[in-house]
């Protein structure tokens, strides 16, 4: 169970940025590239819903290579010799801190949003961690859903109805959280049990 | 987790467990895993509530607590006997005084039958008067807010709000130790329903009735004290809390190829 509740985690796992640059390694690992085309890859891997910012992609691949994790050389354009660009490579370190993101669960992060760009650019070697790790958050969607106050269905004040209304809305959020985890982990597990 | 501090009283047996129970259906050729290992825990006067989606296996899995199914592996037991062992009559008097099963589908009354006498009958079987079954079915119709339904009232012109309640009290008035339910409240306003959750959690809570609730709406089960979801036959539950329910995963989480 440790596997996916890391004791340490590096600062480049960490904050609301998190699961993009964890999706921007697994890139990597798969071709080098600039940083245009590393945000254009960026954007057709996880979706226009991400609103993803060009100009955020070439502070993370900064990120990244400052802790080590990606490595940048200047190469000339195609038909111009003059003008260089920066052109991001994967280092040594980079596969071990893909496959440790994609066993982290961090409590604080969004869980889903880290979930989705994992599943972006998840290796199948990742498959097992992958439902490992989506099941912890099933459980903890539970958990959570556990702790939001019943309704009686008769909110008699305005500040009540108020009240009962955000408790419904975070009560969605989970159940369309579970949702989507369990749907995922069975897609998961099917494509498991029929390459194995 | 703190250690249980020691106690000389042996712990009861859960009211109600599964131990790696299985169930499959037929589906032209293949085969469905309505169940797959499932085991859990429920203790008596515990609200466990079943999340699930249409086809996930929460019916199974209440159909099976109530016994009214047998699985194909594994072991069901309440208040400690192992009920998939026991023969057909011994379940059913088990079905008939400890564990009541509500279900939207299970609206039975014949037409022109007053509320009360609907209630009061669930208790045919018990050796009563006619006079102490309705006073009994006048109390669990109190319970449920509907006293006033009574006497009078014909089952054919209840709404859909006052029909659930009228079911409640028809589970209620036999006294069971579990009360099972599978899509309680299948009515149109949200207020209602809630409401109706509301009195569910009130009566069994008062009562010490344990309750084992599914349904495909989460809403349905806030408040209840422990949390499962149901997928594809496989149970995934929330964490431990106190010894309210105790919760076994089906297998240890599998490590990945490193």
């Amino acid at each position: 169970m440790g596997m996916v509740q890391a004791t340490s985690t590096k600062r480049w796992m960490r904050g609301a940025s998190a699961p993009l640059r964890g999706a921007l390694l697994g890139l990597l690992l798969e071709r080098p590239g600039h940083g245009g085309e590393l945000a254009n890859r960026l954007i057709a891997r996880l979706g226009e819903t991400w609103r993803i910012d060009p100009n955020d992609v070439y502070r993370l691949l900064e990120q990244l290579e400052a802790e080590g994790l990606a490595s940048s050389c200047e190469e000339h354009r195609r038909g111009n010799e003059r003008r260089t660009r920066l052109v991001y490579h994967p280092t040594e370190q980079t596969p071990s801190a893909l496959t440790c993101w994609m066993e982290t669960l961090m409590p604080r992060e969004p869980v889903r949003l880290g979930l989705q760009a994992k599943l972006a650019v998840a290796r199948e070697q990742d498959l097992r961690r992958l439902s490992v790790a989506l099941r912890e958050h099933e459980r903890e969607c539970l958990a959570l859903a556990q702790l939001v106050c019943p309704s009686d269905g008769q909110a008699r004040s305005w500040a009540a109805l108020c009240m009962d209304c955000t408790r419904d809305a975070v009560y969605g959020m989970l159940q369309a959280e579970i949702d989507w985890t369990t749907r995922t982990r069975q897609r998961i597990d099917e494509y498991a049990a029929r390459t194995s | 987790m703190r250690p249980a501090p020691p106690s000389l009283l042996a712990e009861p047996p859960p009211l109600l467990s599964f131990q790696n129970v299985s169930k499959r259906y037929p589906d032209g050729g293949r085969e469905i895993v309505a169940l797959d290992e499932v085991s859990f825990e429920l203790h008596a006067g515990a609200a466990v509530g079943v999340y699930g989606a249409r086809r996930s296996g929460k019916s199974t899995l209440l159909r099976l607590a109530a016994a009214i199914e047998s699985p194909d592996a594994g072991v069901v037991r309440f208040a400690g006997r192992d009920v998939t062992r026991i023969s057909s009559r011994e379940r059913a008097r088990l079905l008939r005084s400890s564990v009541a099963f509500l279900t939207s589908a299970g609206w039975l009354a014949s037409p022109g039958e007053t509320v009360l006498d609907h209630v009061a009958m669930s208790l045919g079987s018990e050796g009563l008067t006619m006079r102490e079954a309705k006073r009994r079915a006048l109390l669990a119709l109190d319970a449920v807010g509907v006293a006033a339904l009574g006497a009078e009232e014909i089952t054919a012109s209840l709404s859909l709000r006052e029909r659930a309640l009228v079911m409640l009290a028809r589970a209620l008035v036999r006294e069971p130790r579990l009360l099972i339910v599978d899509e309680p409240a299948p009515m149109p306003s949200l207020g209602d329903r809630e409401r109706f959750c509301a009195i569910l959690r009130t009566v069994t809570g008062e009562r010490g009735i344990a309750l084992l609730i599914a349904s495909e709406d989460m809403a349905t089960l806030r408040g209840v004290g422990a949390l499962m979801s149901i997928s594809a036959g496989e149970l995934c539950c929330s964490e431990e809390r106190g010894t309210v329910v105790r919760l076994r995963p089906k297998r240890a989480a599998a490590s990945g190829p490193s």
